[in-house]
């Protein structure tokens, strides 16, 4: 058999470098280049991401430098502040707390924790989504019993009894808790993409090329898949900061002596407030707006980047 | 021996329903069929759309469930899933698939969807790999260029030809071609179907040709079975096959074959006509009362057809053969 194949070897090394340098020079352009010329032909869009990077690292690292317990003491002297002075940029609240400090600390802990939650609940949910569609049979009905289980629980009511019945819980706690019920729409959705992936015959040539099951699903079918991957991600991350603000919001989210987004907002269930302290709640509402607003400009971008026939990015 | 046995192959897809997901039906894709593959030849299979082919051509390189039956290889039978691995089975018998596109990933580079079957059964060093996926792409007429681009780099026929070369990478002793120029237009047809003639004679390889045309399958193949919704309805050589057809849906299959002579164009559609008609009438001499296929009866050493014994025999000698 060699000799069969020796009678086809003219192709020397160099011929072979100036083969590498010519395929990386036409190769279709990754993921990441298409996603970054779909930015940069839409402008709002590129701000709106530089928008949350910017702001996500703020106040990750500016959280870094505030001493949280010395902040969250109630300091009477400052009894609602009024803000634009050099104490309090955005003024105290009903404790003469900094408003301004409160805020970013809050929106780390917030948005630290939608991080936490997207990682951790994306990753079940492609894994879960991915390995149900690609077995299918037995797998795959057991596993979407669990699904249907998991969706039949009330899902905000069980948030809540766990909260109450968790004696010390905090930020990671509570994501883990999030955890639990948020992977349910990724898995579906991958699922279903999974199984018309894996009806193509690219799947079944790897098998009959003696690949293992787990290569197949996470090497093959899992980066054809990847633009859906980004999408579902991103809008996730989005639906994820509303997750604990909201709870917190109504008293069941972070303790109280740990400020997030959600807790200051709370301050306008105070009518005193919502007219005449509008500063203790109205910069983190306008915060959470924006954010939203700018990852769902992301996820439009995402989105088109993923279908060849709405890009508007130059194809190079 | 054989190369390959198949003996009574099954293959049902049941149909499931209801909460507890109980099978209520099945469709018999693939309903026992028997046939052996001898080493070195080019076994064909033809029948139209939906009667099962692709779904024999699986079963034989393991992709499929099979309900019942056997296929033997070595003594072996490969159903099982223990023996595949035992005997590294793929590395034998290999496949082409009908939608080159499809059977591409196209997120993988040509030389890695080449390599793929040799990673996993040959584990050459990093530099034999790519000389022997260079030399493949060499075999199949394509530049070394092409180790480095896409799928959707190329034209159907270019594809088609990867999809080859990642069939005979591991030197394999069986490829099933499934329908592998169906998709292609007619000079690009030849041009495949002339080198896989090619490979055959340098590596000494069977092919199990998968096709719904008998005109493509004539130019390949030494033994044909003709197959109808899940059955064979004849098996024979070349010569059985296309002068002495006994069967009505083997004629009619015949019959479909385009004409190409400009002056024979008529007559070959009153006998078109003709075949057709009768198909129509004698539904029920050729098929049992509920449509399907009778068992094979032998009229020669070498031809087999679907009918009654006495029918068989009528038949036969109607078309001359010489009973064995
Ligand atoms: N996974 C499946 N589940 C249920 N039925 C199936 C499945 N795969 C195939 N079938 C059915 O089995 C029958 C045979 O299919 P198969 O693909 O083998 O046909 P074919 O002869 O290759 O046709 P074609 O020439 O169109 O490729 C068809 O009726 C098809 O609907
Ligand atoms: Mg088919």
């Amino acid at each position: 058999m060699a000799e069969n194949f020796e009678k086809h070897s003219d192709i020397s090394a160099a011929d072979l470098a100036r083969l590498n340098q010519e395929a990386q020079a036409e190769a279709t352009p990754s993921t990441a280049k298409i996603i970054w010329n779909e930015f940069k032909a839409d402008k709002p869009a590129m701000a709106a991401l530089f928008i949350i990077v910017g702001f996500i690292a703020f106040v990750m690292i500016g959280a870094l430098f505030i001493n949280t317990p010395k902040m969250m003491e109630t300091n009477i002297m400052d009894y609602f502040d009024k803000p634009f002075t050099t104490d309090f940029w955005l003024g105290a609240d009903s404790g003469g707390r900094s408003v301004a400090k409160q805020l970013i600390v809050g929106s780390r802990n917030s948005i630290g924790i939608a991080i936490g939650l997207t990682v951790i609940s994306s990753t079940v949910g492609i894994c879960w989504g991915l390995i149900s569609g690609y077995f299918g049979g037995y797998i795959d009905w057991g596993m979407q019993r669990v699904y249907d289980f998991t969706m039949m629980l009330p899902m905000l009511m069980m948030i809540i009894v766990l909260v109450t019945i968790i004696p010390h819980y905090n930020a990671v706690s509570l994501t883990l808790i999030f955890s639990l019920f948020y992977w349910e729409g990724t898995s579906r959705l991958i699922r279903s993409r999974t199984l018309a992936e894996t009806q193509k015959d690219y799947v079944a040539a790897s098998k009959t090329s003696g690949t293992s099951n787990w290569k197949i699903i996470f090497q093959g079918i899992m980066p054809n898949i990847s633009s859906l991957i980004i999408i579902d991600t991103t809008l996730s991350f989005a639906e994820n900061i509303g997750v604990e603000t909201g709870l917190s919001y109504l008293g069941f989210g972070l303790p109280t002596q740990t400020p997030s987004l959600g807790t200051m907002i709370a301050n306008a269930n105070d009518p005193t407030n919502i007219t005449l302290y509008w500063w203790t709640w109205l910069p983190a509402a306008l915060e959470i707006i924006v954010l939203c607003l700018s990852i769902s400009y992301i996820g439009q971008v995402l989105r088109r980047a993923a279908d060849a026939s709405q890009r508007q990015g130059a194809a190079d | 021996m054989s190369l390959i046995e198949i003996k009574d192959l099954k293959v049902h897809y049941p149909i499931r329903s209801g909460f507890w997901n109980r099978i209520t039906d099945s469709v018999k894709a693939v309903d026992g069929i028997t046939f052996n593959i001898e080493a070195g030849e080019t076994y064909g299979l033809v029948g139209e759309s939906g009667s099962g082919k692709s779904t024999t051509g699986k079963s034989v390189v393991g992709l499929e469930k099979v309900t019942s039956g056997s296929i033997l290889y070595n003594g072996k039978d490969i159903t099982k899933r223990d023996n595949r691995r035992k005997l590294d089975y793929n590395r034998d018998v290999q496949m082409i698939f009908q939608d080159s596109l499809s059977s591409l990933n196209p997120r993988k580079r040509i030389e890695d969807i080449i390599a793929e079957p040799l990673r996993n059964f040959e584990h050459l060093s990093k530099d034999d790999e790519k000389l022997r996926v260079l030399q493949l792409l060499n075999i199949v007429g394509l530049d070394a260029d092409a180790l480095y681009k896409y799928p959707h780099q190329f034209s159907g026929g270019q594809r088609q030809r990867i999809g080859v070369a990642r069939a005979v990478a591991t030197n394999p002793k069986l490829i099933i071609a499934d329908e592998p120029v169906s998709a292609l237009d007619l000079s690009v047809q030849a041009q495949v179907l002339n080198f896989m003639k090619k490979i055959q004679r340098e590596f000494g390889i069977s092919y199990l040709f998968i096709s719904h045309d008998l005109g493509v399958v004539r130019h390949m193949c030494n033994n044909i079975a003709i197959m109808n919704r899940g059955r064979l309805v004849e098996i024979g050589t070349r010569e059985d096959i296309y002068n002495h057809p006994l069967h009505i849906y083997t004629k009619r299959l015949l019959a479909a074959i385009p004409e190409t002579n400009v002056n024979q164009r008529v007559a070959h559609r009153a006998s078109r006509l003709a075949v057709e008609k009768i198909y129509e009438e004698q539904q029920d001499k050729y098929y049992d009362e509920n449509g399907m296929a009778y068992p094979l009866v032998q009229v020669s050493p070498t031809h087999s057809v679907a009918l009654p014994e006495t029918i068989a025999k009528q038949l036969a000698s109607q078309e001359g053969e010489v009973q064995a």
